[in-house]
């Protein structure tokens, strides 16, 4: 019996790590995402996004913003492996969760989004902050835009926004094109200029403002143009992605399935774009798209196969890699022109990019530098909107040994000449010193 | 369905932060108990309602094609069959509702899951959902079959105990009555048992679920009053007025319970009881209805509730928009189905066909009334009683006028707009009036329709010229008209003692001064450092002057092209621009040391990534050396001293006479011959291939053997010449 619990126990203990786990190359599969709302009337109301992400197996958990029995973690492991923040107007979690536990969170590789509103709370609007977001401090503004409002028959002040400005990035938004509009109502926020993770996804046209509708302006907003963010996106060091939005209504079912007419535009879209846009982006923040891994590096001399310990100076090698990207099922090939290799000490001493094979093989050859320490072979792939691949191998590389070096140069052949006929002079002058009479 | 304002995101939107406020100890009371139970439909409103509420002006229509079509997204069944008979009733009776013409395949896998309950021995409750949905479907059911459904209920009616018991099993007993083709069945006792459920009632006017539960419910109310109506359309004969009356009163004292949202959009909740029998509002209110509207049906006389009670009870239905969830979907379409029938009172619905009219368009206010559901109103006038400015407490910018009314399209009319109203937002007061005398008494209109109204139109920009002033003299340097309807591109010089100047005039249709909500003036500097001034304005006339002697710190000092560009823009304004004017020659003071510096600009995320620019490394030449031929005759040059050198000997006579003759000195002397030879083999083996280990150790070996066979012959030889001197 007592035997029994024990090997329970240490099988709970060596499963542990598989529970708690962020997007893993060898689990990617398993998903468990907290959504988080002010009130499950939103789980209702925007039941065609929750819907999206239901099926394509994403495993979501409903909970109230202030349960008292929410926790991200338990015993030290993470519970989800993604969370959404569906409430904007949240003073304080229930539970264990507050800024810091979801800094930790995201801390530890694990996806988040962020959607806020004109009731944003301090809280939020901290939690926007620490992801190099600001959103409008002014709680009253709403962004406006005069000229690229969406046409409605209801209202007329123009907070409904119909904008079209995205980013070019297919691995962001897919390869698909976003035809009609998308749809916003919410606040708007600036990007710290400081801080380069964070991305534009979806700007403001040029001519926007974040202003209270309301009340007339007395002095410049804040916040005008096309430096209004409606939707950012930040990819953070260790991978874990975000998406932080002023607009929780741009999710419900409401604009997935109404139309949209851009001002001053013939066209009449059937659907507006809202959909397509956040179920791609979220394909982008839950890792189904542009999530990278390298398997197989692999470096050996040309015509050899086995990779030494060390090279020579001037020796020819070749270096190859895989790089896969995950695609929501399976790792597929990843095929692009960019990926260089880089024979590093100090410096870049060789730069080279990579031909692949359209199968994920990268591979060059090049000559090692005629310069002998320890050097990298460093793989450092940035690419808008993809995981950054960063791989570096130690190699030391040696100067040729004393035997290695050219034994027989025509140039010395004097010197040889002269020592071998003084040689032979002295041969023939020992018979003729000793025996000559 | 461009963006059709049954929605209150897009209905009310500003309202959403102060309403928020407002709501907070609702919210946090639902969410509260929320955590603790059920939360399936829990705190409905807080999101759609607390948007909806606040302002007192809305819209709300009817149901439209955007529930028909997302009611077939909603309930979407499995080769026509649902999870549960409950699921297929809901899915029939929204289906019907809604006018969508069902799919046979659905009514077929309906009856087949329906005979097979009724067929069983099954529980009151499913019974009751396969005889719901039966009521819609329109299976045949055998007599036996609906015999022992009789017999089973009755039996059920008897046993019973819980409130819903009753509710499943004379709920079953009404449905079968009216299927069957026996319409002799009655209730044996149905006093007593019109009493025993009387008896969960509480005087408040809620209802408890079973006489051992203290907690009342609204909901559980609902329950009741549809079973109680059941049992009067059961009983064989006349039950006691007395009973019904009472029931009446309760009904009336549970409406004064009503919770009330601002805008006067009513609803039922329940106080959180315990988490499996909590329903949230939508269910609660529905449950309501329902109860009340079989009540009404099954009973004669009136039931007195204020028609504002059941207008507020179908604009909160309206209000919540399309739900996402199918039970919701349900609820709301069920409700509206029990209002539009009800003996009581059916709610007529004002709605707009556009709350966005256009002054230079002249489009007209177009007003159409309707029931919930969507179909025509009886005959009716509508009158504009008033219009306000939004957020003004004035007197009302029009008088009373009655709207015409278009037989053709249902709409009724108002073709022109008073002259009174300008471009702008306006709150407009509508009054429906009843014509025939007898729709009053099924009808209820509210007595006045607050709808938001926005007035657009095109606003005329004129005498709009930029300037440069000096700044002590007021003089004017330079001067150019500006037409801000096309793109500029004005070219401008100035330095720090100069002012700039930039004018023009709004006008609106109707003649007034239009204030913009957005006029901005933007500059900015080649190095993408933007400025922003509000264009400030004194009656007609915008006008901004920048003295740019107060603003070269707020310019960073920063010389050179500045891009101007003026932003007018408002709701009300149809020709909203975004206009180019040109670019400003700045010439500004050189910074001082201590001067700010312009804010880090952020940079293109384009340009960020890419691949970086290829390296090779650069090797060291091999040095240089001379060409073989050079090499290969100074080797044969340094063969010649040698060649010298044997020439010379043979020149000098050399001989071999002092070799020994003696075989075993001769011995020593070739073989001390041979080893010399050796060694220096042994140095061209080592030029060739050999290692200096190797070397060292052949030449140790050789050594010895020299210096042994040497001194033998070196001494035999010096022993020789040494004979030769004595001698």
């Amino acid at each position: 019996m007592g035997k029994l619990w024990v090997i329970s126990i240490a099988s709970i203990f060596m499963l542990l790590p598989f529970l708690g786990n962020a997007f893993s190359p060898e689990s990617p599969t398993d998903r468990r995402v907290l959504v988080l709302l002010d009130d499950s009337a939103i789980k209702s109301s925007h039941s065609i996004y929750f819907n999206s992400l239901k099926s394509r197996g994403f495993d979501l958990e409903f909970k109230l913003a202030d349960d008292p029995k929410i926790a991200l973690q338990r015993y030290g492991q993470y519970l989800y492996d993604a969370l959404i923040l569906f409430c904007p107007s949240v003073e304080r979690f229930g539970g264990s969760i507050d800024l810091a536990a979801i800094l930790d969170f995201v801390d530890s590789g694990r996806d988040l989004i962020i959607a806020a509103d004109s009731s944003a709370s301090d809280l939020i609007r901290e939690v926007g902050i620490e992801c190099g977001v600001d959103f409008d401090e002014d709680p009253s503004a709403m962004v406006i835009d005069h000229i690229g409002y969406a046409v409605s028959e209801t209202e007329g002040d123009h907070t409904l926004i119909a904008s079209d400005d995205l980013i070019k990035s297919d691995v962001i938004l897919g390869s698909k094109r976003i035809e009609a509009p998308i749809l916003f109502r919410g606040i708007g926020h600036s990007l710290n200029p400081a801080n380069n993770l964070v991305l534009k996804v979806l700007s403001a046209s040029p001519s926007a403002y974040s202003a209270n509708p309301k009340s007339k302006l007395s002095t410049p907003p804040s916040l005008t143009g096309s430096a209004i963010s409606l939707v950012s996106i930040v990819q953070a060091r260790n991978n874990a992605r975000i998406l932080i939005t002023g607009s929780l209504s741009m999710f419900s079912n409401k604009f997935f399935r109404s139309g949209v007419q851009k001002a001053g535009e013939k066209t009449k879209h059937e659907k507006s774009g809202n959909e397509q846009f956040l179920t791609e982006i979220s394909k982008w923040v839950f890792h189904e798209r542009g999530h990278l891994k390298t398997v197989n590096v692999k470096h050996h001399k040309v015509g050899e196969t086995d990779e030494p310990a060390l090279y020579r100076i001037n020796d020819e090698l070749e270096y190859s890699v895989e790089i896969y990207e995950w695609s929501g099922k399976s790792w597929d090939p990843y095929v692009a022109n960019d990926v260089q290799v880089q024979f590093y000490m100090m410096s870049p001493y060789v730069l080279k990019t990579m031909s692949h094979n359209k199968k994920g093989l990268y591979s060059t050859s090049f000559k090692v530098p005629d310069v002998y320490g320890v050097f990298q072979f460093k793989v450092e792939y940035q690419k808008l909107g993809y995981t950054s691949l960063s791989l570096s191998k130690q190699i030391p590389v040696r100067p040729y040994r004393h035997n290695e070096y050219e034994r027989f140069i025509p140039a010395a052949y004097p010197y040889y000449g002269a020592a071998f006929s003084m040689m032979a002079g002295f041969f023939v002058f020992s018979f003729v010193h000793l025996y000559s009479k | 369905m461009l963006l059709s304002s049954d929605d209150p995101f897009l209905a009310r939107p500003n309202s959403l932060h102060s309403c928020a406020r407002q709501r907070l100890q609702k919210e946090e009371r639902i969410s509260f108990t929320l955590i603790e139970m059920a939360r399936s439909l829990a705190g409905f409103l807080v999101l759609l309602l607390v948007i909806s509420i606040c302002e007192a002006a809305s819209l709300f229509q009817p149901i439209s094609d955007s529930h028909r079509s997302a009611a077939l997204e909603l309930f979407t069944s499995d080769h026509g069959s649902f999870k549960s008979l409950e699921e297929t009733y809901e899915a029939l009776r929204t289906f019907q509702i809604l006018g969508i013409e069902k799919k046979p395949d659905v009514t077929a896998a309906a009856c087949r899951s329906i005979s097979e309950t009724v067929g069983s021995s099954s529980t009151p409750k499913d019974l009751f959902y396969a005889l719901k949905a039966n009521s819609i479907a329109q299976c045949k059911i055998h007599e036996k079959a609906s015999e022992g459904i009789i017999s089973s209920l009755n039996a059920a009616v008897s046993g019973a105990s819980l409130l819903l018991d009753f509710y499943y099993s004379i709920g079953g007993l009404v449905l079968i009555k009216d299927q069957s083709s026996k319409a002799d069945i009655h209730l044996a006792d149905a006093e007593g048992v019109f009493r025993s459920v009387k008896a969960f009632s509480q005087s408040d006017g809620r209802w408890r679920y079973s006489s051992n539960n203290p907690e009342s419910s609204a909901f559980a109310a609902g329950i009741a009053l549809e079973t109680l109506a059941g049992i009067v359309s059961l009983a064989s004969s006349e039950l006691d007025q007395s009973l019904i009356s009472t029931l009446k009163n309760d009904i009336s004292k549970l409406f004064d319970s009503i919770e009330k949202y601002d805008d006067g959009t009513l609803y039922f909740d329940d106080k959180l009881v315990d988490g499996h029998e909590y329903q949230g509002p939508l269910s609660t209110t529905s449950s309501v209805l329902r109860g009340l509207t079989a009540f009404a049906a099954a009973t004669t006389g009136n039931i007195n509730l204020p028609g504002d009670k059941i207008l507020g009870l179908a604009k909160f239905f309206l209000g919540i928009g399309v739900p996402g969830d199918a039970k919701d979907f349900f609820y709301q379409v069920d409700a509206l189905a029990c209002l539009e029938s009800n003996r009581v009172s059916a709610p007529l619905i004002l709605s707009l066909s556009s709350a966005v009219l256009s002054l230079n368009k002249k489009d007209s206010l177009k007003v159409r009334v309707t029931t919930v559901l969507g179909s025509n109103a009886p005959p009716l006038t509508v009158k504009l009683v008033g219009a306000f400015t939004s957020g003004s407490k004035d007197a009302s910018l029009v008088e009373s006028q009655e709207l015409k009314f278009d037989h053709g399209s249902g709409l009724h009319i108002l073709n022109d707009l008073p002259k009174s109203i300008d471009v702008g937002s306006y709150t407009f007061v509508f009054e429906v009036v009843l014509q025939e005398p007898e729709d009053e008494k099924v009808y209820v209109t509210g007595s006045q329709t607050k709808v938001p109204i926005f007035v657009t139109g095109i606003i005329k920009i004129e005498n709009s010229e930029i300037t440069i002033l000096d700044s002590d003299l007021g003089s004017v340097e330079s001067q150019s008209k500006l037409d801000l309807a096309a793109k500029n591109a004005v070219s401008l010089s100035a330095n720090h003692l100069q002012k700039l100047r930039l004018s023009f005039q709004l006008i609106t249709p109707r003649g007034r001064a239009f204030k913009p909500h957005q006029a901005f003036l933007k500059l900015r500097h080649e190095s993408k450092v933007e400025h922003i001034f509000v264009v400030g304005n004194s009656g007609k006339q915008f006008e901004i002057v920048l003295n740019f002697l107060g603003l070269v710190e707020k310019f960073f000092y920063l010389s050179g092209k500045y891009d101007m560009e003026l932003t007018v823009g408002d709701a009300a304004m149809e020709n909203s621009l975004l206009v180019a004017i040109g670019h400003l020659e700045l010439d500004l003071p050189e910074a001082p040391e201590k001067a700010p510096r312009p804010p880090p600009q952020p940079v293109d995320p384009y340009s960020r990534y890419g691949p970086k620019a290829e390296i090779t490394h650069i090797f060291r030449a091999p040095e240089k050396r001379p060409p073989q031929e050079l090499s290969l005759a100074f080797l044969g040059l340094t063969i010649l001293p040698l060649l010298g050198f044997l020439i010379g000997l043979l020149r000098l006579g050399v001989n071999m006479k002092n070799f020994p003759t003696k075989p075993v000195p001769a011995t020593f002397a070739v073989l001390f011959h041979v080893g010399i030879g050796a060694v220096l083999l042994l140095y061209v083996f080592f030029w060739l291939k050999l290692d200096l280990f190797q070397t060292l150790k052949a030449v140790g070996f050789l050594g010895v053997f020299l210096v042994f066979v040497g001194h033998r012959t070196l001494s035999h030889l010096a022993a020789a010449s040494a004979k030769l001197k004595s001698a």
